[in-house]
């Protein structure tokens, strides 16, 4: 118990916790909306999107960290965004050379990483004022409360849009010929607005807010 | 003023940093990355003609040795007339137009292939539109690249939609010209029953890369029809041109 408490109040801990439950960056920050509809209709995809997320904002919050105390204030967003886009371009230039197949998987999700709020709010919020590790830890721990919400909603809407995980069929035949349908709207955008607030309402309730 | 100066020196000095990491990336990486490009295309119209299957992996020496022993590459006219290639311009144009020819052992042409660049939805599609010698039957359909939405248009690279293609036809049942087109939803369902040889079924939620698609399939079929009738109409051709590389026997 006490070692349990001990753990808790680091600031590791607490830097890798708090994104994932507290202060996830999609259901109460509401970042990254925009990457979260567009990869979340099949499990697959949100998958390869959150470990290319999290592996980015762990090391350009990291990187952001290490040179915080030579950025210039007044040009730190731009500094961000120059740090963030070219680790982004050279992760994906190795990739392109040497796991040709996971880069054509990644194609459309590097621009969409660049893109993502979460990446340019963490190097912002947290590294410009923590040291490496710590902002390093935020990172995967946004990373992955980022990935936690693509993932349930991504679950969701394949299963109920296409009747499949993973791409395989887990809704019998037997169902479909009793007259049961797959539900179309869930391939659409829009669903995954109805259900990521139904997910912030959820987290309200649990939290007990 | 000594603040903007160092403002302007960090700048100055991050910019060079970052460029020179991304051409070094770049230009260091590029002959890599040109080759699993090229390998990846020959394994794409490898897979159009069937000589690939989609559930093995396979390295980069088996596609290039069967690509090198079973196709070969040719640039023909309007009327399917072999163009050499000391008078071809390289690039494809309207009166060029490359197909690759797929050979089997004895030497007999089982199938070409025309390379698909169409617009989608988002950028442009490439691909491999494989068709066997009758020049009427689909023999396969691959993309390689495109930026269609992933899970949505996306699906066109997805294994479902490409077998799709395989045996339907372009020509209508009295030998006219009709194209394949994507239809909306189930062909089954959507479209009349002797229409259905022209149509793939389409994906869900993906109505407008399927419009594009059909499109621009339509288009590049219109300009290499008269090589597709030229194969249709082998026999009469090899008559009076024995030494086009299809009618060598």
């Amino acid at each position: 118990m006490v070692s349990k408490m001990k753990i808790r109040n680091t600031k590791i801990y607490k830097a890798f916790a708090n994104p994932v439950w507290g202060n996830n960056p999609i259901s109460i920050q509401m970042l990254g909306i925009c990457s979260a509809l567009a990869v979340t209709v099949q499990l697959k995809t949100a998958i390869v999107m959150s470990l290319s997320m999290t592996f980015v904002v762990a090391f350009s919050s990291m990187t952001v960290s290490l040179m915080r105390k030579i950025i210039p204030r007044n040009i730190r967003i731009l500094t961000e965004l120059a740090i963030i886009a070219t680790l982004v371009i050279l992760a994906d230039e190795f990739l392109r050379a040497y796991f040709y197949d996971i880069s054509k998987q990644l194609s459309i999700f590097v621009g969409l990483i660049i893109t993502n709020c979460i990446v340019m709010g963490r190097a912002e919020a947290f590294a410009l004022s923590n040291p490496p590790h710590l902002a390093f830890v935020d990172g995967l721990g946004n990373g992955a409360g980022y990935g936690g919400v693509l993932v349930t909603v991504a679950f969701i809407r394949e299963l109920l849009g296409s009747g499949k995980i993973f791409g395989f069929r887990v809704i019998p035949e037997s169902v479909y010929a009793a007259g049961y349908e797959d539900m179309g709207f869930m391939l659409l955008a829009p669903a995954a607005f109805i259900i990521i607030g139904l997910l912030v309402w959820l987290q309200k309730v649990l939290a007990g807010e | 003023m000594s603040e903007s100066i160092r403002t302007l020196l960090f700048s100055v000095v991050l910019c060079l940093i970052c460029g020179t990491l991304l051409t070094a990336a770049s230009s260091g990486l590029k002959e890599i990355q040109q080759k699993n490009m090229t390998i990846d295309q020959r394994k794409n119209i490898l897979q159009s003609v069937g000589l690939v299957k989609t559930d093995r992996q396979y390295t980069g020496d088996e596609i290039n040795r069967t690509f090198e022993q079973k196709i070969s590459r040719l640039v023909v006219d309007q009327t399917g007339s072999v163009i050499p290639s000391s008078e071809t311009g390289g690039a494809k144009s309207e009166t060029e137009l490359p197909i690759y020819l797929y050979t089997n052992e004895d030497k007999q042409v089982e199938a070409y292939v025309i390379p698909i660049d169409t617009r989608g939805l988002w950028g442009k599609i490439y691909g491999y539109l494989a068709l066997k010698s009758d020049g009427a039957t689909i023999s396969g359909f691959t993309i390689y690249k495109h930026s269609e939405t992933p899970g949505l248009g996306g699906e066109i690279e997805q294994n479902w939609f490409q077998r799709n293609f395989v045996g339907k036809k372009i020509i209508g049942p009295e030998g006219e010209f009709v194209s394949i087109a994507v239809a909306k939803g189930k062909a089954d369902d959507s479209v009349p029953k002797d229409r259905r040889p022209n149509y793939v079924d389409g994906i869900s939620g993906a109505t407008l890369t399927g419009k594009f698609l059909t499109q621009g399939l339509k288009e590049i079929l219109t300009s290499y029809e008269g090589v597709s009738v030229t194969f249709r109409n082998t026999k009469e051709y090899c008559k009076t041109n024995k030494e086009t590389p299809w009618c060598r026997k």
